[in-house]
């Protein structure tokens, strides 16, 4: 699944990334890559999401969400 | 003699660091502002002193890595790495220390003397959590950690007594240890590099860099290496970087007390609540447009009090000195009817830019990208080129600056396209006296109603911008969104205080010139001199564009005149709306029933009034605003037309609205 069909209030992992090589790029150089914890904190029907990643939380827009490919995450 | 070296600190730092009130508190008034060269990144030096010890600071612009992506980075990039520079005072924002640790990294590989100055320290105490501040810096390679407040202007000292003694000594560059075969193809690549450019300084980086296979360093120091630069590491580099930054935050940051964690996250479930969040903002900008209209209103009568006294002095005072008729003239229906009478709307300029201020500097401002980004995107924008627009509430030039933030070109046009339909302060007097005049009951939300109109427009034309150009995908919204924070004092006073300074110095040289070009143009004619205002250029000039602007309800030659002086600055309408009518103190009750009446005796009523208001709300704001977008543009072709554009769409709503209200009244 992708970042667009996650639940508010969940930790997940990231996949994969697949973006655009510039967005890509800028999405690691923020500390978004394989293996990252992501918390959903909410996300809109237009699919605009705001996530929390390494302390700092983040906006993002619909197709960028899109790119990034997430599985669930167990806290413990 | 060492003391004679002055020491060149750049300061470095992710955007929102407070970074910038750090260098403020430093440098204070000693400072100047430019643009790197070639590029539009605005570039800030100033000077201080410790203990005799001359210091000079370069503030770079906030950037979140040193890679060479955007154009802030590569600036940041070559500064940092310039030899002149001795130090570079790295600013952290404490609370968010795992993400602002990356920036740290990178810049130790350099192997330059590294200040790490860890701000926002209360926001972390506040948090329930604590720092170690022993152990970070032995994870860092032994550099020096100076907690700082930037806002609180404490640790300056500190700061700078470890700029001071710090400025020599080399760091150890490694400080972030990769896997095994990582660093084996580290030290072979810095071999190499060592040979053939034996003057190379930062071996390290430069080696990790080629590794990662950034552009400008495989362009910069080739090698010739395909057994070991067989590929790009980069995503194991930055991995391992994270990895170790993990390590370093587990170590050195503590919970002590997690239940006060998330108050951002409360605030925001209501702010950036899927739907309401889209109402609450309307709220707030509703909100905050009645606190100008209101509390502006009560301290405007100060002013007006004032402004009275001085015109009668004024008057009373050349008339003793045995000035001629055209002196006291000029200096009393000119200059001080002009210019004090924009100096009356005062209050209402600094309660907006007071709250703009305020939710800017709290965190707001970033939220409302994220609320608009769905509305945006779907007239093909990013939430992000929302801001612009709000910042245009206060003023177009610095708005159309603000497009900067959007990465594409084509985005960025838009948005300036939209932007000066935000009705920005210079335009508030002018609905301020026309609303007051016209719909005595009903002010506020006659005013109001432009506001929105302008943002009806704006959307409107968004999305015929969007269906044009349709196919093109707007850049994508990516954006932090930093912790709620109690807006400080000083930074708002710094921010209300310039804006009030550009109003005030606009009074002093814009609209004292229009005011007494105006007055020039009113008072004297072919044959000199003039008694019968009818005679005048103005006059002339004016009945020539009578028959055309009749059809929008505006067919008065005064009108005429007061929107073409407008082009200069919009508060110029209602300085020679003033000047035009001889109406001395135009904001108090005298000065409106003045202007009413005399309107009223041409037959200009309230759809007149409703119509000038909608041709000021959407015709070109002033001429500083067509420099700054042929500035940002870099395109003649592209502001002209912009300004044809404007001029129609403002001709052509206000004859829509004069003879459709007409229908109605």
């Amino acid at each position: 699944m992708t970042l667009l069909n996650t639940q508010k209030g969940k930790w997940y992992q990231v996949r994969n990334i697949e973006e655009k090589e510039n967005v890509q790029r800028r999405l690691e150089a923020l500390g978004i890559l394989t293996g990252t914890r992501v918390l959903v904190l909410n996300q809109k029907k237009s699919g605009s999401t705001i996530i929390r990643v390494r302390g700092t939380r983040w906006a993002i827009g619909r197709d960028i969400a899109e790119g990034i490919v997430v599985e669930d995450y167990d806290e413990k | 003699m060492k003391n004679e070296h002055i020491i060149q600190v750049a300061f470095v730092g992710n955007p929102n660091c407070g970074k910038t009130t750090l260098f403020n508190a430093l440098t204070g008034a000693n400072l100047k502002v430019a643009n790197w060269p070639g590029v539009t990144v605005e570039k800030k030096e100033g000077y201080t002193s410790y203990k005799g010890q001359k210091i000079n600071l370069v503030d770079l612009p906030g950037i979140y890595s040193l890679t060479s992506y955007s154009i802030e980075e590569k600036v940041s990039r070559r500064c940092v790495m310039e030899d002149n520079i001795d130090v570079i005072v790295n600013v952290v924002d404490a609370s968010s220390l795992e993400r602002n640790l990356y920036l740290t990294m990178q810049l130790l590989e350099l192997g330059k003397p590294v200040i790490l100055a860890m701000n926002m320290m209360d926001v972390v105490k506040e948090r329930g959590m604590e720092i170690d501040n022993h152990r970070l810096p032995e994870m860092l390679g032994h550099i020096p950690v100076v907690p700082v407040s930037a806002r609180k202007r404490m640790g300056l000292n500190v700061l700078l007594h470890a700029v001071k003694h710090h400025y020599e000594e080399d760091v150890e560059e490694k400080v972030v240890v990769y896997s095994d075969s990582l660093e084996q193809k580290i030290s072979s690549v810095e071999q190499r590099l060592h040979e053939k450019y034996p003057d190379l300084r930062y071996l390290r980086w430069t080696a990790v860099k080629l590794l990662e296979a950034d552009e400008e360093t495989l362009e910069e120091y080739s090698l010739d290496a395909p057994d070991i630069l067989d590929r790009s590491y980069e995503k194991e580099i930055i991995n391992q970087k994270y990895d170790y930054i993990e390590e370093v935050v587990e170590e050195v940051l503590f919970y002590k007390d997690s239940s006060k964690e998330g108050k951002t996250d409360k605030v925001d479930t209501l702010l950036t609540h899927p739907f309401w969040g889209v109402p609450v903002f309307l709220g707030i900008m509703a909100f905050v447009f009645f606190l100008t209209f209101t509390i502006g209103d009560a301290l405007k009568g100060v002013f007006e009090v004032g402004l009275d006294m001085l015109l009668n002095g004024a008057g009373a005072f050349l008339a003793g000195l045995n000035a001629s008729d055209w002196v006291i003239s000029l200096v009393v229906d000119g200059v001080i009817a002009g210019v004090g009478g924009i100096l009356t709307f005062l209050p209402n300029i600094f309660i907006l830019f007071l709250a703009l201020g305020i939710l800017e500097d709290s965190g707001y401002m970033a939220r409302v990208a994220y609320v608009m980004d769905g509305i945006m995107g779907r007239v093909g924008l990013s939430g992000k080129a929302f801001l612009p627009m709000v910042l245009g509430f206060g003023c177009t030039v610095p708005a159309v600056m603000a497009t900067r933030t959007l990465e594409k070109e084509a985005d960025r046009r838009r948005t300036m396209i939209l932007t000066p339909f935000m009705s920005c302060s210079a335009r508030l007097p002018i609905y301020v006296l026309f609303s007051s005049m016209f719909f005595p009951q009903h002010a506020a939300i006659a005013a109001f109603s432009l506001y929105v109109l302008g943002l009806l427009v704006a959307i409107v034309l968004a999305m015929i911008l969007g269906k044009i150009k349709r196919g093109e995908s707007a850049g994508s919204l990516l954006m932090e969104l930093p912790e709620y924070k109690m807006p400080n004092a000083r930074t708002i006073a710094i921010y209300v205080w310039e804006k009030v300074k550009d109003y005030l110095s606009k009074a002093g040289t814009t609209i004292f010139v229009a005011s007494i070009v105006i007055w020039f143009i009113l008072n004297f004619g072919i044959h000199g001199m003039v008694t019968d205002v009818q005679q005048s250029f103005g006059a002339v000039l004016g009945h020539w564009l009578e028959p055309v602007l009749a059809p929008a309800g505006l067919g008065l030659w005064q009108v005429a005149v007061a929107l073409i002086a407008g082009l200069s600055a919009k508060e110029v309408v209602v300085s020679s709306m003033a000047v035009l009518f001889g109406i001395s103190n135009i904001n108090s009750a005298a000065g409106m029933t003045g202007m009413s009446t005399a309107l009223g005796q041409f037959g200009f009523g309230a759809v007149n009034a409703y119509a000038l208001m909608v041709f000021c709300l959407l015709y070109t704001p002033c001429m500083a605003t067509i420099a700054t977008i042929k500035k940002e543009s870099n395109s003649w072709a592209f502001t002209l037309k912009l300004v044809v554009f404007q001029l129609l769409l403002a001709y052509v709503a206000a004859v829509v609205v004069f003879q459709v209200g007409s229908l109605i009244v």
